[in-house]
């Protein structure tokens, strides 16, 4: 039982990746994700790992079946339960339109039609004082009619139930016990904190998903035991840690986002690992891009997002790893807008037709075409030559669609379209950086996704970051981010009051309710922890600020009310971020929140080779700085690159999915755990 | 000029700018919107942020918030330029201006701005407007409403002043401030963090000069204004050339009850140019509905040119927008603004529907066609013994489509990114009790894509407040479909008193009312679009299934008929949609 498993389902492929404890081997299995079956594809890719199920000791599992089933609105025929007046809370909103100049805007479509929203009696005040009693014989009479309507979940979210739950305590015990079947969400169990719509799509958003994920969840289980597997089993959630599949069956809202999460704790760990606890994730896929930041060691969260974007997508009140997508991916299209402009994005040729130069039938020009010609990416040899790339007609395509009408040279204008993309690429970096005040200059970037090695070095030089970090496997990173998870549970309560006058032994109180809460779900949980840290945040604002700070307190500061202390915290938090503060004016907290991390053990990854091997170098003309004349370039195969090797760009690095460009002035160093690091030169542009 | 540049331009660098220089207003506003203190700036986003050069021409605007500040704040700084002369100002000025002369909106309106210098090099300002929650005068929240007959009663007028002069405040101008304000934590709060967003401007503008010269950026920025231009252009040639006109009016002034304030669009379209002429709109009027404002054309102009692109001087080069002096938005100091923005909404609606014959698949039915709802009350906490001021905004229903349904309970044309504030936060921060916010059944005009419903909003006072519940002045006028739509539902602002049994229509501002008194605030719907016989029937037995209408109303205005069951009774549908035949044609602006 020495075999540690990560599970990846992704649009296109599943992934596995396998660390053997006693050998130190990491491994690799890629099968397509199959979308009827999704359990099928993971039993497909342990069948192709070779490995004995018998020596997993653990599974951990990242998945987009909760997310696809919300997109493709495939999810139960689910009610809402709302306190009288507020049925339409849900389609309301909060009435913004964020494009402000389209007349031809959408709201988000609800998950519930308004005849399967109901209203009842009952009321809380804002303190948790009860206003209007419920009648749990109207109660009784709405589950009948749930009952008529077949309706497979129910959601129920009402008002201030974050500071007194009881109301729906009661009316979730009764549909529980009249509607046995059925799927209950309260609102007060996902989170505890106020905003009524934000809180009921976040409880709708459970509730729609979670019929079918606990059935997911179930079956995973099960066939996995079938197949041999007796270890521990864990589920990828959104705030970047893991929890246990019985948990992940009653909260499937917080396995959202999963999927990308991965990576970017892979990116804090091999930082750590490295020596580097400030780093910037940086993953670029095949239409997007995504960046991340790390301060030390700590992983940046946001308490919200949504899903779809923005504009009109589905608010999640639950704490995500804060991420900055730009939709600049390898398949980004470049074109010629309609008074003369070069640009890249948003349209990507994806996966099909994707990118010329895969000969798939794609023909408009991308960012990995740019690559191509340049030289940068070798025709013959990506994937391993598994996949011979069509060099010619990529030419072909950027003359004509792009250097034709700007009258450019072929090269000049591949180099303009790399140029383009990386500056996209950089205000994605920039704005979970220089625009939330940290310095890039303090951070190294680690890079990854299939892109990502070919754009980190320029995206660096940009932004004067020194250092990027290109991780093994830097194509197959989330699955790898799996192993190296914690268990992590997030815990919120609304308390409101100006912090002068808060009641701190009421405040303790509530804490250690939580404390009390966290203690339940991990002893529930099959813990593969040895140790748990707790950390708690007070939100606290200037009195009058309607956005909050979050504020870390220390156990002490809490339980003797050092009041003046977290008032300074807060003025140099807000200082940091906003570059001013009011240390004279009083400050209001609204949440206390506590997260509690169960500590697991991390694998460590070696290279299986040593210093005595050598690498294989080739050279091939590739295109830098000079668009009139191709420079004889080294290109290493990475696999042969023994640990401690030092080389110097301009230089490619490449491995089987991947490759790295590095520039005039780069000087990459490989670690002994064989990751490349690599310090990046100044003064040259890509 | 233009050839030879473009032969030079290197299309990377021109790229990288043209994205740079929105990123830096977006970055003031996330910035200023997540410190402010009033709910006017992170909720409502009432506030702009831009980059203005010298000559006033806007270089970058932040997108989202409020609408009609599209491009408005260059006039401020050929006024500031005339009054300081070009080496009238230093680095380390922060400058602060509501004066209607020039900016013509209502004072709450601040606008702080700062130069920004390059190698001492004067090249422009980087300037916030944003609302601050009371600028003394008559009543606090949205400027004391349209009874106020001049900028004395409305508040503190502040003419082009530097609140910093090379970095050393003006303490006695701050002095003045904080005593003539009501809340000066909240509004000095909003000035710290409108200063800290023009400082964070200076910066990036100093990176972006240093990175790429200032010779580049500035011939740079000459053509990015250029091509946005040109992109417009090409827009306005696909609509057909053509004089297209509308007209509809607002119910009155607040001042003088009986005469109706007109609205009149002239859209003249030829080739690629357009000139939205407002000279038929009333003359100025007694009651403080007044502004110097081009907003109406341009924020019609601009959804119909480029909705999702940057905003720069560009935008707008091939407009021409014609209010002569006098006119109700171009009206003389001191004619009265406190209510500067409530006519936008159906300004704008005008010109879209004055374009409803030109491109019929371009142009939905009027929207609701107020500011929204707004909510506001204000008197002492009994749980804190403080003041407080509750000030929010509902939405209402938009028009109906070619092709789909208007959408329900959005804010106005004139507010983009702007926020109802949630119940419970309310309810946390005011003595009320908010008894329902709920969509009006019934309230969307009929139509093949029928008008989005508006809501109903209840809320009770736990103590004694003062209520402002001033009327959107649209019920002469309400609106309307368009080629056979019915328009939609009016606002009302309701009223009742412990005690009364019945909801009195008010329209008043600082009214003070005991504990227990209810308000009832209802929003507008929208206006169809097509003739509503020819909806789709499964469409309106779906719509009686969700309460958007009733049966009745689908009887009497859709012609369809349900069964007890709630499915369609066929042939009683076909024979009322036979028996009505009437099917309109055409549109026509309720009169």
């Amino acid at each position: 039982m020495s075999i540690l498993m990560g599970v990846d389902i992704g649009g296109t492929f599943t992934d596995l990746i396998g660390f053997d404890e006693q050998t130190g081997q990491l491994l690799h299995a890629k099968r397509p994700t199959t979308y009827f079956d999704l359990v099928q594809g993971i039993v497909d890719c342990t069948a192709a790992s070779g490995l004995d199920m018998g020596e997993v000791s653990q599974i951990v599992h990242g998945s987009t079946i909760a997310i696809n089933t919300v997109i493709e609105e495939t999810g139960a025929r689910t009610a809402l339960i709302t306190t009288r007046g507020t049925r339409d809370i849900y389609r309301i909103g909060r009435g913004n339109r964020p494009d402000a100049y389209d007349f031809f805007f959408h709201r988000p479509r609800p998950l519930v039609p308004r005849h399967l929203t109901f209203e009842v009696t009952g009321r809380m005040l804002a303190n948790g004082d009860e206003w209007t009693p419920i009648d749990e014989g109207e109660i009784e009479a709405l589950c009948e009619t749930l009952s008529e309507q077949k309706v497979e979940a129910v959601a129920v979210c009402f008002l201030h139930s974050y500071a007194n739950p009881a109301h729906e305590e009661r009316v979730g015990k009764i549909i529980r016990l009249r509607l046995p079947d059925c799927y209950v969400s309260l609102s007060h169990e996902i989170l505890r904190a106020y905003r009524e719509y934000e809180r009921t799509s976040t409880t709708v958003l459970n509730a729609y998903v979670g019929p079918k994920v606990s059935r997911y969840i179930n079956e995973l289980s099960s066939r996995m035991s079938g197949i041999g597997f007796a270890g521990h089993f864990s589920i990828m959630q959104s705030n970047g840690g893991v929890m246990a599949p019985e948990m992940a069956a009653k909260r499937p809202v917080n396995m959202m986002e999963s999927g990308p999460v991965g990576g970017i704790i892979a990116s804090a760990e091999i930082g750590r690992s490295l020596g580097y606890t400030n780093v910037i994730a940086f993953d670029m896929g095949g239409t997007t891009a995504k960046a991340s930041l790390i301060r030390a060691g700590e992983v940046m969260m946001s308490e919200m997002y949504y899903i779809g974007g923005y504009a009109s997508g589905y608010p999640v009140m639950i704490p995500v790893v804060d991420v900055v997508e730009v939709g600049t991916g390898g398949g980004s299209i470049a074109w010629i807008d309609e008074v003369g402009t070069l640009r890249v994005g948003p349209q990507s040729a994806g996966a099909d037709p994707a990118p010329i130069c895969y000969g798939k039938g794609g023909c408009e020009p991308t960012f990995t075409d740019a690559f191509v010609v340049l030289g940068r990416v070798g025709a013959q040899d990506f994937l391993g030559g598994d996949l011979k790339l069509d060099e010619l007609s990529a030419i072909q395509g950027i003359q004509h669609k792009l250097a034709d009408v700007l009258h450019i040279g072929v090269y000049q204008a591949a180099q303009a379209v790399i140029q383009i993309a990386i500056n996209n690429m950089s205000l994605a970096v920039r704005q979970v950086s220089v625009e939330k005040g940290y310095d890039p200059r303090e951070f190294a970037l680690v890079a990854s996704g299939g892109a990502g090695p070919l754009s980190a070095l320029a995206v660096a030089r940009e932004l004067h970051i020194p250092t990027v970090i290109i991780p093994r496997f830097p194509a197959h990173f989330s699955a790898i981010g799996m192993l190296l998870t914690d268990e992590k549970h997030d815990f919120v309560r609304t308390y409101y009051g100006a912090l002068e006058d808060v009641d701190f032994e009421q405040l303790v109180k509530v804490h250690d309710d939580m404390l009390e809460e966290v203690r339940a779900v991990v002893r529930s949980e099959s813990m593969t922890t040895t140790t748990i840290v707790y950390q708690t945040c007070l939100d606290v604002r200037y009195v009058g600020q309607e956005f909050t700070l979050s504020v870390p307190v220390s156990d002490e500061q809490l339980r003797q009310a050092r009041i003046q202390e977290i008032h300074d915290a807060f003025d140099n938090i807000h200082q940091q971020r906003f570059g001013h503060q009011a240390p004279h004016e009083p400050v209001e907290m609204v949440n206390i929140r506590l997260t509690a991390i169960g500590v697991r053990n991390k694998p460590k990854f070696q290279l299986e080779r040593n210093e005595d091997c050598l690498p294989h170098v080739s050279y091939r003309k590739v295109f830098f700085e000079d668009a009139e004349k191709p420079i004889d370039c080294p290109v290493y195969e990475r696999d042969s690159l023994p640990p401690n090797y030092v080389l110097a760009g301009p230089a490619l690095v490449q491995e089987y999915a991947s490759t790295t460009v590095l520039y005039q002035g780069d000087t990459c160093t490989v670690s002994q755990t064989g990751e490349l690091v690599i310090s990046v030169g100044g003064g040259q542009d890509a | 000029m233009r050839e030879v540049m473009r032969q030079q331009v290197d299309p990377v660098t021109l790229e990288v700018i043209r994205n740079a220089l929105p990123a830096i207003s977006n970055e003031m506003s996330a910035d200023l919107q997540r410190a402010s203190y009033n709910m006017m700036v992170y909720e409502v986003r009432d506030y702009c942020c831009a980059l203005v050069d010298k000559k006033g021409r806007l270089i970058s605007q932040n997108l989202g918030g409020v609408s009609h500040f599209v491009a408005d704040l260059g006039v401020i700084i050929k006024d500031a330029m005339a009054k300081y002369k070009e080496d009238g100002f230093y680095p380390g000025d922060v400058l602060i201006t509501n004066h209607q002369a020039v900016a013509g909106q209502h004072l709450n309106n601040i606008v702080i701005y700062t130069p920004f210098f390059y190698d001492e090099e004067l090249i422009g300002f980087a300037m916030v407007r944003a609302h601050w929650m009371d600028v003394g005068g008559l009543s606090t929240g949205f400027g004391g409403g349209v009874k106020i007959a001049d900028p004395w009663m409305e508040g503190l007028q502040l003419n082009q002043l530097k609140i910093y002069e090379a970095g050393r405040v003006n303490e006695t101008l701050m002095a003045i401030l904080n005593d003539n304000i009501r809340y000066p934590d909240s509004s000095l709060g909003d000035m710290r963090a409108q200063i800290a967003a023009c400082h964070l401007a200076e910066r990036r503008l100093e990176e972006l000069f240093s990175k790429y010269g200032r010779d580049k950026v500035m011939a740079y920025l000459e053509l990015i204004f250029a091509k946005t231009e040109e992109r417009c252009r090409k827009v306005i040639a696909n609509i057909p050339d053509g004089v297209y006109e509308a007209e509809s009016f607002l119910d009155n002034d607040g001042d003088n009850l009986a005469e109706p304030v007109r609205i009149h669009a002239r859209v003249i379209v030829d080739g690629e140019a357009m000139s939205i002429d407002l000279s038929g709109c009333s003359q100025a009027r007694k009651g403080a509905i007044n502004s110097r404002t081009l907003a109406g054309a341009m924020v019609a102009y601009k959804a119909l040119t480029a909705p999702f692109d940057p905003v720069n001087e560009g935008s707008f080069r091939a407009l021409q927008v014609v209010i002569p002096e006098g006119n109700i938005m171009m009206a003389r100091y001191p004619s009265p603004m406190a209510k500067w923005s409530i006519i936008l909404p159906t300004v704008i609606d005008t010109v879209l529907a004055a374009l409803a014959n030109a491109i019929p698949e371009q142009i939905p039915a009027a929207h609701f066609g107020t500011l929204g709802g707004s909510i506001t009350c204000f008197g002492v906490d009994p749980r804190t013994h403080k003041p407080f001021v509750l000030q929010g905004i509902e939405g209402g229903g938009w028009g109906g489509r070619p092709h789909e349904d208007g959408e329900s309970a959005a804010v106005s044309v004139c507010q983009g990114d702007v926020r109802n504030a949630p119940i419970e936060s309310i309810e946390i921060k005011a003595p009320v009790i908010v008894e329902e916010r709920r969509l009006r059944q019934d309230s969307g005009g009929a139509g093949t894509f029928r008008g989005g419903l508006g809501l109903d909003v209840r809320i009770r006072n736990v103590t004694e407040v003062q209520w402002n519940l001033s009327q959107g002045r649209r019920s002469q006028c309400p609106p309307w479909g368009l080629w056979g739509g019915k328009p939609g539902e009016v606002s009302d602002y309701l009223l009742k008193l412990p005690g009364e049994t019945v909801w009195r229509s008010v329209d008043v501002v600082r009214h003070v009312v005991p504990a227990g008194s209810e308000v009832l605030v209802r929003t507008p719907g929208g206006g169809g679009w097509g003739n509503p016989f020819e909806r789709d029937v499964e469409r309106v037995r779906f719509d009686v299934l969700e309460e958007f209408i009733s049966r009745d109303c689908a009887r009497t205005d859709y012609g369809v008929v349900l069964c007890d069951d709630g499915s369609v009774d066929v042939d009683g549908t076909t024979h009322l949609r036979r028996m009505s035949g009437a099917s309109a044609c055409g549109y026509g602006v309720a009169r």
